[in-house]
């Protein structure tokens, strides 16, 4: 796992692509600490986080679309699938990569939580709580990203599925408000990662969020794993 | 050694494989040959492990790829038709982490990637990036990294396909240094490098296997010699049968006086031009023409994969 974790790591910044992510990333979360928190005064660190649950959701994309399609369309899968490394360790290799990705551009994140805390007063328990959902919600979209871009061949495709992915979750709140079934409606808030999101975005660490959060991620990662194994038995086209 | 039992695959309504068997033996290589779409490519990947069989079951020195793949996979080496690179590494670098995917010891790897670089004549690249690689080097880098690891197993799909014909000299030549310590299965359609690299030929034609067979039990590497000389029939005759490794001498017919055709088929071992030029020199019996047919491999194929 680690020698595929490594190679996934140091392959996003001998590309444009961790360079561009994180460019991105850091750039937009400066604006949104402006009109947040600079132009109104705010030291609230809470709200700046819920606002960056956007950038997660349209950014992580970029971290997730070389993950698996590349590797189907160049071939190189077969490199991995004829190694003695399991599956299960080339996927978590993987996601792990992409998770060390996400967690600079979140560290990064922390340069207006030191402008705050300069200017202001940041509590050390808000900024745990705070980052924490952050975290646990960035990992979260990057794991069903990943899961959604392996039915895809190429980097595009692969974008515009996890993207699309993204933005049913995002209006999972309103769908859920759209059908007047009570027991449809409460499904889709079960699963909705923004409602999750809210105890932490209030300061309370919930732990009914965390246990769903880390089984969201472990779920599509373990799905993941099932998908490339059991392409291997396809019947319905190449390899 | 690698055993396929009766192996099937089937994609939808297609049966890629039907019920196919074979065994490959060390120290020996194996070609598989085949038109395009005769089912090499997907045979291959099953005996990696990189596709399941539909049916049947494939051993590498006794592992099953899919039931035990840590064992299995670890004395295997694969070179696939398009090399699995990652155009952002370095050569050096590819074959480290190639190396590390096949578990070779942390400390072990650079010499063992050096080893390899040397063999496959890629030390000098060693820096390049992948993508800056022309064809040739990548089919190199490509088999470097089945190299990676001292399978004692090496599957390469067509490994010389898209090469010039310079390339395709050093890459059979290297295959051919490694054929002595390896089971080697080789699949390709060009008959002639089958003749030269394999001891023993598969021919796979719809999923299916229509010959199995040592390359000596079908033509054995003969070579047919048609010549014409000038000179006295009752002198050149008997002197033409003491040639070495001479299977037959057959006369064919000619219209000049003074002047015998015959076919001349010779053994393996043989190089017929050099005898035949080398007599007739000796007798003062100039040859008018001689030309020089490769042994019936094309014909068996033919007669193999016809419907």
């Amino acid at each position: 796992m680690k020698t595929v974790f490594r190679r996934e790591f140091l392959s996003y910044f001998r590309t444009p692509t961790g360079y561009v992510f994180l460019g991105v990333f850091v750039a937009l979360s400066g604006v949104i600490f402006y009109l947040n928190n600079i132009a109104t005064l705010s030291g609230e660190l809470l709200l700046f986080l819920s606002q960056l649950t956007l950038l997660t959701m349209l950014l992580s994309p970029l971290v997730t679309m070389r993950l698996l399609s590349e590797e189907s369309r160049k071939q190189s899968e077969k490199l991995l699938l004829s190694s003695p490394v399991p599956l299960p360790s080339i996927v978590l290799g993987k996601f792990l990569a992409a998770a060390a990705v996400m967690m600079i551009a979140v560290l990064l994140t922390n340069v207006c939580t030191l402008i705050m805390a300069v200017y202001g007063t940041v509590y050390a328990g808000e900024w745990f709580v705070g980052y924490l959902g952050f975290t646990l919600q960035a990992l979260s979209f990057l794991a069903i990203d990943m899961f959604l871009t392996s039915f895809a061949m190429s980097q595009a495709s692969a974008a515009f599925l996890a993207f699309a992915g993204n933005l049913v979750l995002w209006m999972m709140d309103l769908i859920a408000d759209a059908i007047p079934v009570p027991a449809i409606q409460s499904a889709l808030r079960f699963i909705s990662l923004y409602d999750r999101y809210e105890p932490f975005i209030l300061g309370q660490l919930s732990f009914a969020s965390i246990t769903f959060f880390a089984t969201f991620i472990a779920l599509f990662v373990i799905a993941t794993m099932r998908l490339l194994d059991a392409r291997r038995f396809s019947t319905g086209g190449a390899a | 050694m690698v055993e396929v039992l009766n192996v099937s695959k089937r994609y939808g309504r297609v049966e890629a494989l039907r019920g196919v068997s074979l065994t490959a033996h060390k120290g020996r290589v194996l070609g598989l040959l085949g038109q395009n779409g005769a089912g090499k490519t997907t045979l291959l990947n099953i005996i990696t492990g990189c596709l399941a069989p539909t049916a049947g079951s494939v051993k590498i020195n006794g592992s099953d790829p899919l039931l035990n793949p840590s064992q299995a996979k670890r004395t295997l080496g694969y070179m696939p038709e398009h090399p699995p690179l990652y155009d952002e590494m370095t050569v050096e670098e590819y074959l480290r982490f190639a190396a590390a995917l096949k578990q070779v010891p942390r400390a072990e790897i650079p010499d063992h990637v050096r080893g390899i670089m040397r063999s496959t004549g890629l030390t000098e690249m060693r820096l390049r990036l992948l993508s800056h690689l022309s064809k040739g080097y990548r089919q190199r880098v490509g088999l470097a990294q089945a190299l990676c690891g001292n399978p004692d197993v090496l599957v390469l799909d067509e490994p010389t396909v898209g090469l010039d014909p310079k390339q395709i000299t050093e890459i059979r030549t290297l295959i051919q240094s490694l054929s002595t310590e390896h089971t080697i299965i080789f699949s390709s359609h060009i008959l002639p490098e089958v003749r030269q690299l394999c001891d023993r030929v598969v021919i796979l034609h719809k999923g299916e296997v229509k010959l199995d067979a040592d390359l000596s039990n079908i033509g054995g590497g003969s070579a047919t010699v048609h010549c014409r000389i000038q000179g006295e029939p009752k002198k050149l005759t008997p002197a033409l049968q003491h040639l070495d490794d001479l299977q037959s001498l057959q006369a064919l017919p000619s219209s000049d006086p003074g002047v015998i055709a015959v076919s001349l088929t010779f053994g393996k071992t043989a190089m017929p031009e050099k005898q035949v030029f080398t007599l007739c020199s000796a007798l003062g019996a100039p040859i008018l023409r001689m030309t020089r047919h490769e042994d019936d491999l094309e014909q068996i194929f033919l007669q193999a994969i016809a419907e």
